[in-house]
């Protein structure tokens, strides 16, 4: 045990400032106010285990304190007053059973300061014992370095400063344990003035790799900071947590766009359809900088079987009949709104059948169909496929106060103030020598095509305090996903004054298999993964064009180019299912995969050739490396080799092996450095081991193999009774 | 594992040679090895040094009679094998058998006496049998001879030729005792002696089955093996010039079965090769004169060639 001595002290304070690092962080990275309170816990912990208290002692100091800082924190009342305890054990039953309940989100906040507490007391017991009891704190130390480098690395908190520090302290305490360690190994009566000895060389250690620490040069990152990323999240953390890493799928809120996430393949439906096609949600209009929002709301109803309200295609515009079923793989999203294709008509059989016909709300500004009943399971859409003639689409040239209501106009050309203006200069450069809003967005469309921008998901940030949405993306980042180039280009459109939507919705999914019934129907499936965004292009005399500037992803809209009126329109097929637009599948990777297939062994062969050619330098490299390595292998063999043995000879159950084994044995101890004469008989050398080690081990196993080479005779069994005998002493041949 | 435990009878005679004997374990022990192997001990050492007190105990163990035979230069070699007598009564001539015809018979200062001599013990020694006036005598089983030589007082004497001295199983010293053994030795002289004391652990036919017994211990190929090498090594010696003969592989092999048994082993171990090999061998050898007056002794010879020889450490395999 260890005296109450200025050391003990010191290893104490030492572990205080180790538990004090882990506090700092949540200081400045979660709400948790009144810190100093946690502090002095600490404190008041450290120092009543340091006095050797009796545990009851320290237990009821504990508790008072904790009971104290609760009342404080959380009310009004006086400490000596009953009741607040009353309303406080109230609360811990409730707490309690919300933990058994899983409901974690929902636990009061008193409960949360309370297990925080123990939290700490469990921790002070737990660097006592470390530093006390095992004399060893190597672990802690670590979790130590770990838990601030990965803050530092994620998170905004700096660990500039607490790097040194731990390290400082962790060394220090290290040094001391060791000390200890050794003098209770070698029994030596440790002084004063031996620890002194020790650790003047161990400060000087400390002090000299710290500055070697400080002054050294280091390596730049080799990612990028992701803190960024995480920054806004933090900054929108507590209201929603549409920031970090989000799964892909549909969401409403688009306040916050950016950040990455991860892919989601649930089926969210099924579609019956000729064909593929973009399935729409709903429309956003208000750009804010950093997300878009609907300018208002302004719900309609309607009923199944009526023409839907959603702002159709002019009349101007032929149209194909067309009709879809869609049917969703769970309720869960039907009872929030409906998918439906460009051009809908009508909404039909919607299924489960219902003696009276579903009625829906729509919400004429974002153009979300919602259905008021729950669980609807398929339902059928009528559209009209547009087929657009491009003398038409290009006949819009500039904004015309006849042709587009002002407030229309200026709805859907609205902009935050604070929008860089560089934005507003790329789209001119981009559209310069365009005359027509047709091919002013067709330009902006095909600009993200251009290789510096790329498809990403992972890799994707979160824009600042001060960033803007779409400024980042086009100027700083340049990668990204669906929300970004559509955005992008739904932003861009209307710096020079191109009325412009943001689509929500999910892309044609995957082709599954020919519908039985209906041969010329196919069955497609979405998932989660095609949730998707893209642009309309409001064109007074066309409606709203959809525009796809997503890399990757196509959405065709049919367009005639003949000035002819008349056309083959009606017979062109439905468009025949396109290459699967994967969200993950970019060109670029496809690409190497169609080149894989093609090889033949000769190409292989060359290419092998070529290989070694090119990269000789390198394999000699390696060739030397793994040579060095194998060689240091070889030498450290003392360390490995034993074990290697033991497991060979584990599950030998032979006795034969018994003879093997011992002869390995001794090898090892050859190796070891424990040498056999030549004319030194088995058992004068085992009795030499067994002085060596103090044992009699050696011995033992020695006149069982006298026996099995003199005599020619093992009794049965003997390998598996004696290969304790035999490991232990391999063991100690263990370098 | 109780590993070294002695044979319980031989631990028993000797427990009673060292009532009488203090301290000298090793002789008696070596003494006994060489009875149970049914072989011979030379002892060559100074006299007075507890000789005979030794065989007598030994032979009061074994419940075996005893004889001494003071070897002088005119004792004939009918002092020793016995004489057939002229009876008048009886009108023939009636053998009275010689000192030889005990069992365990000690013959002191061998080399004191004529060759003639010498032979008749050998040739009894050897043979087991002796012959007189045309008749043969079988000898006593079991048949033990302790011989001892003086290496002090060579004027005088007929030193045992080689192919003589091949007829004793085991050569040895005794030794003075140490300080504390002596002072013990006057303490017991100042008592009855107590050899008068001693009671009988087995008899004759106990001895007799005991030899039959050590001719069963195990000797494995690889310890064979191990006695040749030593023996073979022993006649290309650099100091040897001629060097132990096959009998000396015998008999390095009963010694140790002998031995193996004495500590209560059914099998023979390296380890009592190396230790019986100087006994065995040494008297087995003859030194080159250069080797002789560079003053190595056989002994030395023997170690050096045990030190030489691997010891097997791994099984035999045909």
């Amino acid at each position: 045990m260890m005296k109450r001595d200025f050391p003990a002290l010191l290893l104490y304070t030492f572990g205080f400032l180790l538990l004090w690092e882990w506090l700092r962080p949540v200081e400045q990275l979660t709400a948790t106010g009144n810190i100093e309170t946690f502090i002095v816990f600490l404190l008041i912990s450290f120092a009543l285990s340091f006095l050797q208290m009796k545990w009851v002692w320290q237990g009821i100091v504990k508790v008072l304190f904790i009971l104290f800082s609760i009342n404080r924190f959380y009310y009004d009342e006086g400490f000596f007053k009953f009741s607040w305890l009353m309303s406080f054990v109230r609360d811990l039953v409730n707490n309690i059973s919300l933990l058994f309940a899983r409901q974690w989100n929902d636990l009061s906040n008193e409960f949360r300061t309370l297990l925080f507490f123990i939290l700490l007391w469990l921790m002070v017991y737990l660097i006592h014992y470390w530093l006390i009891n095992r004399q060893r704190i190597f672990i802690f130390f670590f979790m130590t370095l770990v838990y601030i480098t990965i803050l530092d690395t994620f998170t905004l908190y700096s660990a500039n400063a607490a790097i040194v520090r731990t390290v400082v302290i962790g060394f220090a305490v290290m040094g001391m344990l060791t000390y200890y360690r050794i003098t209770r190994k070698e029994k030596v009566n440790s002084t004063p003035s031996f620890l002194k000895k020790w650790m003047v060389p161990v400060a000087g250690m400390i002090a000299i790799s710290v500055l070697i620490g400080i002054a050294s040069p280091k390596a730049a990152p080799i990612w990028p900071d992701p803190v960024p990323y995480f920054t806004a999240a933090k900054d929108n953390g507590g209201k929603d947590g549409n920031g970090g890493i989000s799964r892909i799928g549909y969401g409403a809120n688009d306040e916050r766009l950016g950040g990455p996430f991860i892919g989601d393949n649930n089926p969210v439906f099924t579609v019956k359809a000729n064909g593929k096609n973009y399935w729409k949600v709903e429309t956003k209009d208000e750009y804010t900088g950093k997300g878009w929002i609907p300018s208002g709301a302004t719900p309609i109803t309607f009923m199944e079987g009526y023409l839907t309200p959603v702002y159709g295609i002019p009349n101007k515009v032929k149209t194909i009949n067309e009709s879809a079923t869609v049917s969703f793989n769970n309720n869960s999203l039907s009872n929030t709104f409906l998918v439906y294709p460009a051009g809908i008509q009508k909404i039909l059989q919607v299924e489960p059948q219902a003696p009276q016909p579903y009625t829906f709300q729509f919400d004429s500004t974002k153009e979300k169909i919602t259905a008021i009943s729950n669980g609807i399971s398929s339902y059928q859409v009528e559209f009209g496929v547009p087929k657009y003639k491009a003398l038409d689409l290009r006949e819009t040239t500039a904004y015309d106060p006849s042709s587009i209501n002002a407030e229309f106009y200026q709805r859907y050309t609205q902009l935050p103030e604070q929008l860089p203006p560089r934005i507003k200069e790329l789209t001119e450069e981009i559209t310069a020598g365009k005359n027509n809003w047709f091919d002013k967005a067709r330009a902006v469309e095909s600009y993200f095509g251009n290789t510096e921008y790329t498809y990403d998901q992972k890799k994707v940030a979160l824009p600042g305090e001060q960033d803007d949405y779409v400024d980042q993306f086009l100027f700083d980042t340049k990668q990204g996903y669906c929300d970004n180039f559509s955005t992008s280009m739904a932003v861009m459109l209307r710096t020079i004054g191109i009325p412009t939507r943001w689509v929500k919705g999910f892309t044609g999914g995957d082709f599954m298999e020919y519908s039985g019934e209906e041969d010329s129907k196919g069955i497609y499936q979405i998932t989660n993964n095609n949730a998707h965004s893209w642009v309309e292009v409001f064109l007074p005399n066309q409606g709203w064009v959809p525009f796809e500037p997503t890399k990757g992803f196509t959405n065709e809209i049919r367009i005639d180019y003949t000035t002819g009126q008349t056309s083959s329109n009606d017979q062109t097929p439905p468009p025949a299912p396109q290459k699967k637009p994967q969200q993950k599948d970019l060109e670029e990777t496809s690409k190497p995969k169609n080149e894989e297939k093609s090889f033949d062994f000769n190409k292989l062969w060359n290419n092998f050739q070529l290989f070694l050619k090119n990269n000789w330098k390198l394999i000699m490299l390696v060739i030397i490396l793994l040579a060095g390595m194998a060689r240091i292998f070889y030498w450290i063999r003392g360390k490995w080799f034993p074990y290697v043995l033991m497991l060979r000879y584990r599950f030998k159950n032979k006795d034969e092996s018994f003879g093997a084994a011992y002869l390995v044995l001794l090898n090892q101890l050859d190796r070891f450095g424990i040498k056999r004469k030549n004319n030194q008989t088995l058992r004068s050398y085992a009795s030499y081991i067994d002085s060596f080690y103090s044992t009699r081990e050696m011995t033992r196993l020695t006149n069982l193999y006298e026996q099995y080479i003199y005599h020619q005779q093992l009794p049965k069994g003997t390998w598996k009774e004696n290969y304790k005998l035999w490991k232990n002493l391999i063991k100690r041949t263990i370098a | 594992m109780s590993y070294e435990q002695m044979n319980p009878t031989i631990e028993k005679i000797l427990a009673n040679i060292e009532k009488v004997m203090i301290g000298k374990r090793n002789v008696a022990e070596l003494s006994l090895v060489a009875l149970l192997a049914g072989g011979h001990v030379l002892l060559e050492d100074v006299p007075g040094v507890g000789k005979t007190m030794m065989v007598r105990a030994l032979a009061k163990s074994v419940n075996a009679g005893f004889s001494r035979i003071q070897f002088t230069p005119d004792l004939l070699p009918s002092d020793v094998t016995g004489v057939s007598i002229y009876n008048p009564r009886e009108m023939e001539f009636q053998f009275r058998p010689g000192p030889l015809m005990g069992n365990i018979i000690l013959a002191d200062e061998i080399n004191r006496t004529s060759p003639k001599t010498q032979s008749a013990l050998l040739e009894g020694m050897e043979e087991a049998s002796i012959t007189i006036d045309g008749v043969t005598h079988k000898l006593n089983k079991p048949f033990f001879v302790m011989a001892t030589q003086n290496p002090i007082e060579y004027e005088g004497t007929y030193p045992l030729p080689e192919a003589q001295l091949d007829r004793f199983l085991l050569k040895m010293k005794m030794g003075y005792p140490d300080l504390d053994e002596e002072i013990e030795v006057l303490n017991r002289a100042q008592k009855v002696p107590p050899i008068e004391d001693l009671h009988p652990v087995v008899d004759l036919e106990g001895l007799l089955a005991l030899q039959k017994e050590i001719k069963d211990v195990f000797v494995d190929q690889t310890i064979k093996r191990y006695i040749v090498d030593i023996v073979n090594r022993t006649r290309t010696h650099g100091s040897v010039y001629l060097g132990a003969s096959p009998r000396g592989s015998i008999a390095l092999m009963k010694a140790a079965q002998a031995y193996s048994y004495m500590y209560g082993r059914d099998y023979v171990l390296p380890d009592d090769i190396q230790y019986l090999a100087p006994f065995v061998l040494s008297h087995r050898i003859i030194l080159k004169s250069e080797a002789k007056f560079e003053g190595i002794s056989a002994e030395e010879v023997v170690n050096r060639v045990v030190a030489r020889v691997p010891v097997p450490v791994r099984r035999f395999v045909k």
